[in-house]
Formats: structure tokens, C-alpha cells, sequence
């Protein structure tokens, strides 16, 4: 075995041990799904890792941990990146340039902050949205145009399905306005004073909603059930 | 314009770029935002798991892992040295990324400076990272700005970052071959062009 190697094992272990204080949320009891997984037929011997020590690892460049987090997250990712960019091939490049982000960047995580998952999650957005706003083609269709009902496919896994729908739940909760504001914002890729522009209403209207929007959410996010990330169970 | 009134747009990814910097050298400062962010955050992020769509393509994993790897390969670590120097980057050939090694000025802060490394990472389409770390946390009212200085063209602001521990600053816009980037001390908020001497500086090949 080598230093490197020894390291990374040190460091597994170490995670694994840990594992049941930082995951004892009862909330969640999704990962026996995810822990059984295989994508396409490849094994995942850091299935049983949590994303922020994933995260640790990518730091040190150990690819397998960057592959695990594609594997959790990825299909999320391109499914956020095609549904603002609305193209394939630039959804693909968003969500590379995206994990790309979370490799070069990943020891500056810092999990007080926030959860792994929102930060690569929030990595491959900007990236959809800085080329949303750059492809000036999307502009004059996206308001007029209700978003398509994405396929999600039988292949989907039960816990991705099962956390849309109460994404969708709650925002179907939310007044119209608030909706709207959120939805053109983060799926639309439009700024606030576009969004201001478009709509016809002031920025401080326009700041009040997205603001109102994000807080009830987290309200109706945050009751039982709620939860959106990978958290382990033990 | 009241800063702190913008914590949802950027959890939302809603601001324009100038304004998202602004923000975020305010956000180094106020730690009621930082908490708020937090919050707001990790709410704007519960969308992304709202929508649906078909798995994505099997090659992208690959395309992923296999750049990393090549990512891994090509990156320099920087020798500290408090003197100005220039590294060619590494050869692009090589892989689909580069990183270059910057020179780090001195520029009175000879006290500093071996602390000081930085990195530019550049990607194949040209976008680039600039990691910076061991530069003293920019004083109250000032701000690190990051520069790309194209040949013979006049210096484009590309990001702002506040110092202190590792910055990562991802480049605004392109970088031209022959380029130089560079970093100045500036007024909070940024300016549109350097007003003090670059404390780092490194030409793109």
C-alpha cells in the first residue's frame, strides 16, 4: 500500500466510524436505496461515505471520491443544468465545468457553511446560468414557454422521484408571485433586474418576492420528511 | 444600494456579476449575511432537486473523472520564492487544462510574500481559476481585485476576493494567450481599472 493509499484508507476509516454521530437525523431513511445502486453495473466502494467526507477526499485528488459524488448528484445536476440551459450539449458542459469546480475547489469546502450537496449543486448552477445568459437565444422563448414535463424515466431511482415531488409540493404552496419570481430566477437563469424589467415591476417588488419565496420554502422544506440531501442513517 | 437585501438573489443565482461581487466582498464582512446565506442556501438549492429530466449521457462520468485526472497531472505547485518570475504553462498538449505558476511581487511586503503562492488553472476553453493563498485579508474598505491584461490591451476586471486563507477566483471572461493576470489591492466594490501595483502577476502563454 502506499503513503498515499494508507492516507486515503486512514481517512475512510476514520469517516466510517464517525458515520452514526453525524448521520443519527431519523428523518431519513433513504440510503439503504442509494447504498444498493450500481451505476451502470461500475461498483462504488465509497458508497458508504458521506458527501462531506467525499469531499475531503476529492481534495486530496482521489478521483473515485469525485466519481461518488458524480454518482449521487450528477443526474440532479444535468437534470438543473438542461432545465435552465434547455440544450443537451451545453447542459453536459455546465455539469462538467461544474464537478470540474467542485475538484479544484474542494478544500475550501467548509461544511459549516452548508451541506456538500448545495455547494456542488450551486457550482453546476452558475455555471448553467452564466451560459443561459450568454446564449441570447433562450431569452425571447423562456417566459412565454411553460417548461416542458421532463421525462424522468423508470430508471429513476425512488428517492430522486420522491424529493421532486415535495420540491414541487412546496412550490405549488407559494402565492403566484413568489412562484413565478423563484422559478424565472433559478430555472430561468433571469437576473432581478431582468426579472424587474420583464415583469414590469419595481426591484424592490421584485427582491420582496424572491426573498418571501426562499423563506416560506424553507418553512415547508423544512418540516418532517423534508430533508434533500444524502444523510446517512445508523 | 443596501447589500443586505441581496442574499436571496444570490442564493439564487440572480444577480449580475458586478453586483454578485459586490455582494460577495460585503458577505466577507457581515456575518448576519453569511448566516442568512446559509439559510437561503441551502433552500434556493432544494429546487434543484425539483425537477425531472432523463439520466444524463454515460460518457459524461467518464469526460468528468478523465479530466480531473488530467486536471491533477498538469497542476504546479509554486515554489516559494519572494522574487518575480514567469513559468510557461504547462504544455496544453498535455491534457485539456494548463495551470501556470504565478510570480509573486514583492512590492513592500517582503515580510509576506513566502507565504504568498498562487495558481492559475486554465481551462481548454480558455476560462481560468486563479487560487490564491497566504495574502494578508484585504484591509477594511479595500478589496483584492483580479486582472486579465490581454497583450497589448488594457486590463478587463475579472473578479474580486477578499484575501486571508485560500481565495478562489474564478476568472471573469476569457484569457487570451499571451495575456497577463494579475491582482491589486483596490477600494471595496472594485474599480474598473488597477490603481496600485499588482501584489501577484503571471503571464499566460
Amino acid at each position: 500500500m502506499s503513503p498515499r493509499q494508507a492516507d486515503v484508507a486512514q481517512l475512510v476509516e476514520h469517516f466510517t466510524r464517525n458515520e452514526g454521530v453525524r448521520g443519527s437525523n431519523p428523518r431519513v431513511g433513504f440510503e439503504p436505496i442509494l447504498r444498493a445502486r450500481r451505476i451502470g453495473g461500475m461498483s462504488r466502494p465509497l458508497a458508504h461515505l458521506s458527501d462531506e467526507a467525499l469531499v475531503l477526499l476529492a481534495a486530496r485528488s482521489e478521483e473515485s471520491a469525485l466519481a461518488e459524488l458524480y454518482d449521487r448528484y450528477g443526474r440532479t445536476a444535468y437534470g438543473l443544468a438542461l432545465r435552465v440551459l434547455r440544450d443537451e450539449r451545453l447542459a453536459e458542459d455546465a455539469v462538467q465545468e461544474g464537478f470540474l469546480a467542485v475538484w479544484r475547489t474542494a478544500a475550501r469546502f467548509v461544511p459549516e457553511r452548508g451541506k456538500a450537496s448545495s455547494w456542488i449543486l450551486t457550482l453546476v448552477h452558475r455555471r448553467a446560468v452564466d451560459a443561459v445568459r450568454r446564449e441570447q437565444r433562450r431569452r425571447s422563448d423562456t417566459l412565454e414557454r411553460a417548461p416542458e414535463p421532463a421525462v424522468g424515466g423508470a430508471d429513476e431511482d425512488a428517492w430522486l422521484r420522491l424529493q421532486r415531488e415535495r420540491v414541487q409540493d412546496a412550490l405549488r404552496l407559494l402565492p403566484d408571485t413568489q412562484r413565478e419570481a423563484l422559478e424565472l430566477a433559478y430555472y430561468g437563469g433571469f437576473s432581478q433586474s431582468e426579472l424587474a424589467e420583464r415583469l414590469g415591476q419595481p426591484l424592490g417588488t421584485i427582491k420582496s418576492r424572491m426573498f418571501a419565496g426562499l423563506t416560506r420554502m424553507r418553512e415547508l422544506l423544512g418540516e418532517p420528511g423534508m430533508e434533500m440531501s444524502w444523510t446517512s442513517t445508523s | 444600494m443596501d447589500l443586505h437585501e441581496l442574499t436571496a438573489a444570490y442564493a439564487l443565482d440572480a444577480l449580475d456579476a458586478d453586483d454578485a461581487e459586490a455582494y460577495e466582498a460585503h458577505l466577507a464582512q457581515c456575518e448576519r449575511c453569511r448566516a442568512e446565506l446559509a439559510e437561503l442556501g441551502e433552500t434556493a438549492t432544494a429546487l434543484a432537486f425539483g425537477t425531472e429530466a432523463p439520466a444524463p449521457p454515460e460518457r459524461l462520468r467518464g469526460a468528468i473523472v478523465a479530466a480531473a485526472a488530467a486536471e491533477r497531472s498538469n497542476v504546479v505547485p509554486f515554489p516559494r520564492r519572494p522574487w518575480a518570475f514567469r513559468v510557461a504553462a504547462a504544455a496544453a498538449a498535455v491534457a485539456a487544462c494548463a495551470a501556470v505558476v504565478l510570480g509573486v511581487w514583492g512590492a513592500g511586503r517582503s515580510t509576506k510574500t513566502e507565504a504568498v503562492s498562487a495558481v492559475v488553472v486554465l481551462g481548454a476553453d480558455r476560462h481560468a481559476t486563479l487560487t490564491v493563498s497566504g495574502l494578508a485579508r484585504a484591509p477594511q474598505g479595500k478589496t483584492y481585485e483580479a486582472w486579465v491584461i490581454p497583450a497589448g490591451g488594457g486590463a478587463r476586471p475579472a473578479g474580486l476576493f477578499a484575501g486571508g486563507g485560500t481565495s478562489v477566483v474564478h476568472l471573469r471572461g476569457t484569457v487570451p494567450s499571451g495575456a497577463v493576470v494579475a491582482a491589486t489591492v483596490e477600494r471595496a466594490g472594485g474599480t474598473t481599472a488597477p490603481t496600485t501595483a499588482p501584489v501577484v502577476t503571471a503571464h499566460i502563454s
